[in-house]
């Protein structure tokens, strides 16, 4: 039965090539795009959640803003 | 520069918050009840809506939807906010999606006890409250990307894109495998059967954990732990490759929970390679929290928001370890269907969701109301307490689920089962069960410490419903920070594009499993002898899903001697053609019973149900005697052929006006008179012979056409 199975399913072997094609250019992309960002502009993201943009800080053992 | 002035809504936030508190109290007090009924059955009092299998999806259902759920949208509401440095979209959209929550959770905790389920795992509401939860979840999304729309800071950061990733694929992910056929107003039949169920299920379910349990809380992770340790995140090119690897590998992985069964194997391969990939992304996450903490350790010993959230992301780091290697086909085979399933889920839901929660609520309060922490030494107590209590939790969980795998499948010197009764292996694990009930009780003792804490630390400060803030508004010309522009960065000031992306993202993964769920259909096996369920057996069936059998009997025998010299044949594709919701289950604390038609005459299943213990001493199994004195509901069965038959079951025209309704009084007589004969005496209209007639059936179409069935394989 399986070996039906699996012979029936004609693209299971190419959905397998596709699937691995994809993740590799996905990564390669999104590492390429990684390696090119500038350290400033790294910086600048980075410290986004420390600043909340509030008037007044609140709280009690950690500023709110810096 | 102009600068503009504007109020963060706090109001919203704090109604999560006590949200939050109140249905994790309630989750998991229904979870210690139903832990204390696996040692003691007794602990139901007999009440059906009480029972083990009804109250275990009202367990899963609150923690997540009701107590992670709140949990995030407090914890969105808050940050997004303050990083969009935007009020929200609508204050209306706003308590909408409150109310409109909370109201769910409501439904779920009335429906759930009552028995109204589709029985799909942390799918289990019915389909009113499915369309509920869809128009909510619609309205948290347009709230959402409403407030990115009119943002004053012109780069999403990371934590948003987490939040995006969420919104968009639970509403694909719901949509998807919501799709049924009503049979009145709280019943109805999955549209897919038997092995496209389970894989949209899983698949389902999977991402369920995936987008519901884990990217919001690690964007809620990029968020709180930099503000909390004063100093931004390790390193933020990390950051990105987490969410693009996470939300693209996610989201193929879920065929790893049918490893083993008549799913194909080239599917159930696609699955175990994308979960060991996993790993990468989620240690990556880990390690880029953990080193946000360096050179501040000295903080996590005395702030106790550090503490639960070092806590958590290492809990995270051991379950996304653990998550793969569970996903390796011969670990799997000892793991499937034992307690190391819900050791696992555990570490990584009292760990990382629980502990994270409590952090950003220890966080949060004194903030909201401008005031101290009441109390930093109950904090640390409620810590090391609530610590405690994962470690009794899961050890002893561990132990019971090793422990119940390696018993199914040892044989001794002369071949047979070592252990051939399966009540044997239960009881051996027993106080295992017992030792967790502690882990639980510390636990949720330390909720309360939490809970008293928190309600001191409101009483001695005040509200600030809405905390005043300023920023420049957004220029409208390309976004350009501290250098040339790149794609890149114009990608991440245009939200509408990167939602597109990130959509496109996980649909890559989705589509190559639904794919297969097509390709299984045209080529899943028909086995002649495999027929439609008479009547009967439907209403049978039905009071099978409605009692949560499946939450401890699986009906999926798998390809191992252990199993096939245990349960019989193993389990084909094609036997489930007509399963509407297929019933293979994932956790087995009973028996197997896909063979169990013809196994036990019908008055030994009529004494088992009245009293489990009278047939099988030492079970743990409830008792169901309410199934002895109700009447079954042969009112709706007309809706439920129908139904059944919209979506591909092959009863004929006008079945339900007559036949149907001839054929069953015909087998409930026959089974009167056969339990008459075993000394029970009862009415042919009572539940009990509707699930014995279900039961019976099981497994009986292959075994009464073996020839007939092995050549049409």
């Amino acid at each position: 039965m399986e070996q039906k199975l699996v012979s029936g399913v004609g693209i299971a072997g190419l959905c397998g090539i596709i699937s691995i094609c994809v993740f590799v250019i996905f990564f390669t992309v999104t590492l390429l795009w990684v390696a090119k960002l500038k350290k400033n502009y790294l910086k600048y993201m980075e410290d986004l959640p420390l600043d909340g943009g509030e008037v007044h800080a609140t709280g009690n053992n950690q500023p709110e803003s810096r | 520069m102009n600068v503009e002035t504007f109020k963060y809504d706090n109001r919203i936030v704090r109604a999560f918050a006590i949200a939050t508190i109140i249905w994790g109290i309630v989750g998991m007090s229904v979870g210690m009840l139903a832990a204390v009924e696996l040692f003691y059955p007794g602990m139901n009092l007999n009440v059906q809506f009480m029972t083990f299998g009804r109250i275990r999806p009202l367990h899963t259902n609150a923690v997540i939807f009701a107590f992670v759920g709140n949990g995030m949208f407090m914890g969105i509401y808050y940050s997004l906010q303050r990083l969009c440095k935007a009020r929200m979209f609508s204050d209306f959209i706003s308590w909408f999606h409150f109310w409109g929550w909370q109201s769910i959770i409501v439904a779920a905790a009335v429906t759930l006890p009552l028995g109204y389920t589709t029985s799909k795992e942390y799918a289990e509401l019915e389909w009113p409250i499915k369309i509920a939860i869809a128009v909510v979840w619609v309205a948290f999304t347009v709230n959402l990307l409403g407030t990115i729309l009119k943002r004053r800071e012109k780069h999403m950061y990371v934590a948003i894109w987490f939040y995006i990733a969420t919104a968009l694929t639970v509403a694909v992910l719901h949509v998807t495998n919501s799709m049924t056929m009503p049979a009145g107003w709280f019943k109805s039949y999955s549209m897919y059967a038997g092995v496209q169920d389970a894989l949209v299920q899983w698949w389902y379910g999977h991402n369920a954990v995936a987008f519901f349990l884990t990217t919001p809380y690690l964007g809620l992770m990029y968020y709180f732990l930099p503000k909390a340790a004063n100093r931004p995140i390790f390193s933020y090119r990390l950051s990105i490759i987490h969410f693009w690897a996470l939300i693209f590998i996610y989201i193929w992985a879920g065929p790893h929970h049918l490893l083993y069964t008549a799913l194909p194997d080239w599917a159930q391969s696609l699955g175990m390679v994308f979960s060991l990939m996993l790993i990468a992304p989620s240690w990556g996450g880990m390690l880029n929290g953990l080193l946000t903490l360096r050179g501040a350790w000295d903080k996590v010993r005395s702030d106790p928001v550090l503490k639960f959230m070092v806590v958590a992301i290492t809990a995270y780091g051991m379950a996304t370890l653990e998550g793969p290697v569970l996903a390796i086909k011969t670990v799997n085979s000892l793991s499937h269907y034992t307690d190391w399933t819900i050791a696992h889920v555990h570490s990584g839901a009292l760990g990382w969701n629980g502990f994270l929660t409590f952090s950003m609520l220890y966080y949060l309060f004194p903030r909201l109301y401008k005031t101290e922490l009441w109390s930093t030494k109950l904090a640390n107590w409620h810590f090391w307490t609530g610590l405690l209590g994962i470690v009794f939790y899961v050890i002893p969980i561990y132990v019971a689920g090793i422990t119940e795998g390696l018993m199914w499948k040892q044989f001794n010197k002369d071949g047979f089962l070592q252990y051939p009764n399966f009540l044997e292996t239960i009881v051996q694990v027993v106080p295992m069960f017992e030792l967790r009930a502690v882990g639980g009780t510390l636990y949720i003792a330390g909720v309360f410490m939490m809970t008293y804490n928190l309600y001191r630390t409101a009483k001695a400060g005040e509200f600030e419903p809405e905390t005043e803030a300023q920023a420049a508004p957004l220029e409208k010309t390309p976004a350009v920070v501290h250098g040339e522009p790149s794609w890149h960065r114009l990608l991440e000031g245009k939200p509408v594009l990167f939602t597109v992306l990130a959509v496109v993202a996980i649909l890559i993964g989705g589509i190559v499993e639904v794919v297969p769920m097509y390709l299984v259909r045209e080529n899943v096996p028909t086995i002649s002898s495999v027929k439609p369920y008479t009547p009967l057996e439907v209403l049978g069936r039905d009071i099978y899903i409605r009692e949560g059998c499946l939450g401890c009997h699986s009906q999926m025998i798998r390809p191992f001697r252990s199993e096939t010299e245990r349960y019989g044949e193993y389990s084909k594709a094609g036997e489930f053609i007509y399963d509407h919701p297929f019933l293979w289950g994932s956790e087995r604390k009973g028996p197997d019973l896909a063979r169990e038609g013809g196994k036990y005459p019908d008055a030994w299943h009529y004494n088992h149900m009245d009293d489990p213990r009278a047939t099988s001493p030492g079970s743990i199994m409830p008792r169901y005697p309410w199934l002895l004195t109700q009447d079954m509901e042969v009112d709706g069965l007309p809706w439920k052929l129908c139904a059944l038959r919209r979506v591909g079951v092959p009863y004929p025209a006008g079945f339900e006006n007559g036949p149907a309704q001839k054929s069953l009084k015909k087998q409930a007589a026959e089974i009167v008179s056969e339990l008459k004969d075993g000394g029970v005496d009862t009415d042919p209209n009572k539940e009990i012979i509707a699930l014995i007639a279900y039961l019976q059936r099981l497994g009986v179409d292959i075994k009464s056409a073996p020839e007939e069935a092995s050549a049409n394989n």
